[in-house]
């Protein structure tokens, strides 16, 4: 289970850094972060070490913010992999709302991060088709 | 060419006009209006006090408020039988300012609306195009009976669908149109993209403007984009004082003359009340004389302006208010249609997901105007998915255009992004410069 920010962000200049920036002064981490491009406003979606530190912190300088949670999991880093998981969620009939993966690995296999809003399940045919879920 | 003696008569025969009808007027609301007596009475003034029209100004205003106050009919003077019209603006909030018409406030109406038409050089000869939206607005039905009366040929068109607008006024033949002058630059310009030039391949020649003000940079444009040879001018009135037909501009387009013999102006400081000597710019007040369903005395309109009683080269008498600057309330006009803040404000305090904070930015794109309503998103819910964002812009939208009768752009921004006011909000960016 991954704990996922969702924090809301206008479309101009300089609306991201003021995200990161004030996660920086919370002293949190951040593991992965997306965000897609929309004409007005956009959702920034971010994976950290201290999620309720770092809500806090932001709802504390006037942002919107929700904490969500989403399924990560643990892929091998080898060809095929991602089409591999993506497509036992199909079979199913388990529709992805979104994807990202993280940023920091260190060595380490990587990990994808995506929501749906059949969670249980997902996650009950992943774990069953053997996808490690972190 | 002039449409009525009353528009050309010495200044004291129009001044005496106007003390009889006035007198009778004060009579006819006082007996028959229990709001408006109420006011004179507080203010201790009979009918019989009204000796001269500097007495006017012993009376009570009215006030946009006063009809939201009685309505829909409360300060109507006539039984609702001898009712044969009924009109409709917006009012300030929520419900709409109703007006009605007996037979001879109809007929009184659209022979005013007809001097205007002549004024700006209509003729019976003309075919004319209505491109102002029908429906409970006074101005394309005025217009409309105005330039019918004129013994033109109306086609009634309404507004909207550009391309039969063009149509039509190339296979009518058509030399003159009826718009706000935002559309008719926006139609203008259309029949230029398409390859025409409205001087060679179309009649239009006459172009009667209202529902917003039209600057004089507007009017250049009007005349680069339709053709030098295009005579515009502009039309002043309000639903509450009957509609179109209260002033309008002459071919020397200095000015809108007031149809002197039915409506008395005055102005006014917005702020103390106290009327300004003439030739003063302040807040225009009209008082509707010999008016039946809806008699109005010193009716605060809103808008900011100056009378003119210089004489005109054209050989009209009457006085002239000069070209509009401005309101002297939040009211915006946004195509033709009166929009007041309380009414954005009504809709969004409603959606729990926005704050109460909001700004309205109006703009002309492509020549029509653009509002847009700045909010504030609040609940977190909303950021589970960009579906739900959607689905509350789409919402305030749909809630907004069922409450004005005007499609909006909604710009959700960050909670205390918007500025805060300590004392009077000043919520409005107008960025219609001299209309353009």
């Amino acid at each position: 289970m991954v704990k996922q920010l969702s924090v809301f962000v206008e479309n101009r200049t300089g609306s991201l850094l003021d995200v990161t920036a004030a996660i920086v002064e919370a002293h949190v981490n951040i593991r992965a972060v997306a965000s897609f491009d929309t004409p007005d406003f956009g959702i920034m979606r971010l994976v950290v070490d201290k999620p309720e530190a770092a809500k806090e912190y932001l709802t504390s300088k006037g942002f919107v913010v929700r904490i969500q949670e989403v399924i990560g999991v643990e892929l091998e880093d080898k060809k095929g992999n991602l089409n591999q998981m993506l497509s036992i969620l199909a079979e199913q009939n388990i529709n992805v709302n979104y994807i990202y993966s993280f940023v920091i690995r260190q060595g380490m296999a990587p990990v994808m991060v995506f929501d749906t809003d059949d969670y249980e399940r997902a996650k009950e045919v992943l774990a069953a088709a053997g996808v490690k879920i972190v | 060419m002039i449409w009525a003696k009353e528009e050309t008569l010495p200044r004291e025969e129009i001044e005496a006009i106007q003390l009889t009808k006035l007198k009778e007027s004060v009579h006819y609301i006082y007996e028959r209006v229990a709001p408006y007596r109420e006011k004179m009475d507080a203010a201790h003034v009979k009918p019989e006090d009204i000796q001269n029209l500097g007495d006017l100004k012993r009376l009570p205003y009215t006030y946009k408020a006063d009809f939201k106050e009685h309505y829909p009919m409360g300060l109507f003077a006539v039984e609702p039988k001898e009712l044969v019209r009924f009109h409709a603006s917006s009012g300030t909030t929520g419900k709409p300012t109703v007006v009605g018409y007996t037979r001879n406030d109809l007929d009184m109406w659209l022979n005013n609306v007809a001097r205007i038409a002549c004024m700006g050089g209509a003729t019976a000869e003309d075919v004319a195009q209505i491109s102002f939206g029908y429906g409970t607005f006074t101005g394309a039905l005025g217009l409309h009976g105005g330039l019918e009366k004129l013994g033109a040929s109306v086609i009634p068109m309404s507004s909207g669908n550009t391309n039969k607008q063009i149509m039509f006024l190339q296979d009518m033949g058509v030399t003159l149109l009826v718009a706000t002058p935002s559309y008719a630059l926006h139609l203008g310009e259309e029949i230029r993209r398409r390859g025409l030039d409205p001087e060679k391949d179309l009649k239009v020649h006459i172009g009667l403007f209202g529902g917003e003000g039209m600057t004089e940079a507007m009017r250049t444009e009007m005349h680069r984009v339709w053709g030098e040879g295009f005579l515009c001018t502009q039309n002043y009135g309000m639903s509450e004082l009957c509609g179109p037909g209260v002033a309008g501009e002459c071919e020397e387009l200095v000015g809108m003359h007031v149809n002197e013999d039915w409506f008395i102006p005055e102005i006014i400081d917005p702020e103390t009340e106290e009327v300004l000597p003439p030739g003063e710019r302040g807040e225009l007040v009209i008082t509707c004389l010999g008016k039946e369903a809806l008699p109005l005395i010193r009716y605060r309109t809103g808008d900011l302006t100056r009378l003119m009683y210089e004489p005109c080269k054209c050989g009209r008498t009457t006085c002239r208010i000069e070209n509009l600057s401005g309101r002297a309330d939040d009211m915006l006009v946004i195509r033709g249609v009166n929009v007041f803040p309380g009414q954005i404000e009504e809709v969004l305090f409603k959606i729990e997901e926005i704050g109460p904070h909001y700004e309205i930015i109006v703009e002309r794109q492509n020549r029509l105007d653009v509002m847009t309503i700045l909010v504030e998103l609040i609940d977190d819910r909303l950021l589970d998915s960009y579906a739900k964002l959607s689905e509350l812009e789409k919402r305030i939208k749909s809630a907004l255009k069922a409450q004005l009768g005007l499609a909006t752009q909604i710009k959700l921004v960050a909670p205390n992004s918007l500025q805060r006011f300590e004392g009077k909000a000043r919520r409005i960016t107008d960025l219609r410069k001299d209309g353009l």
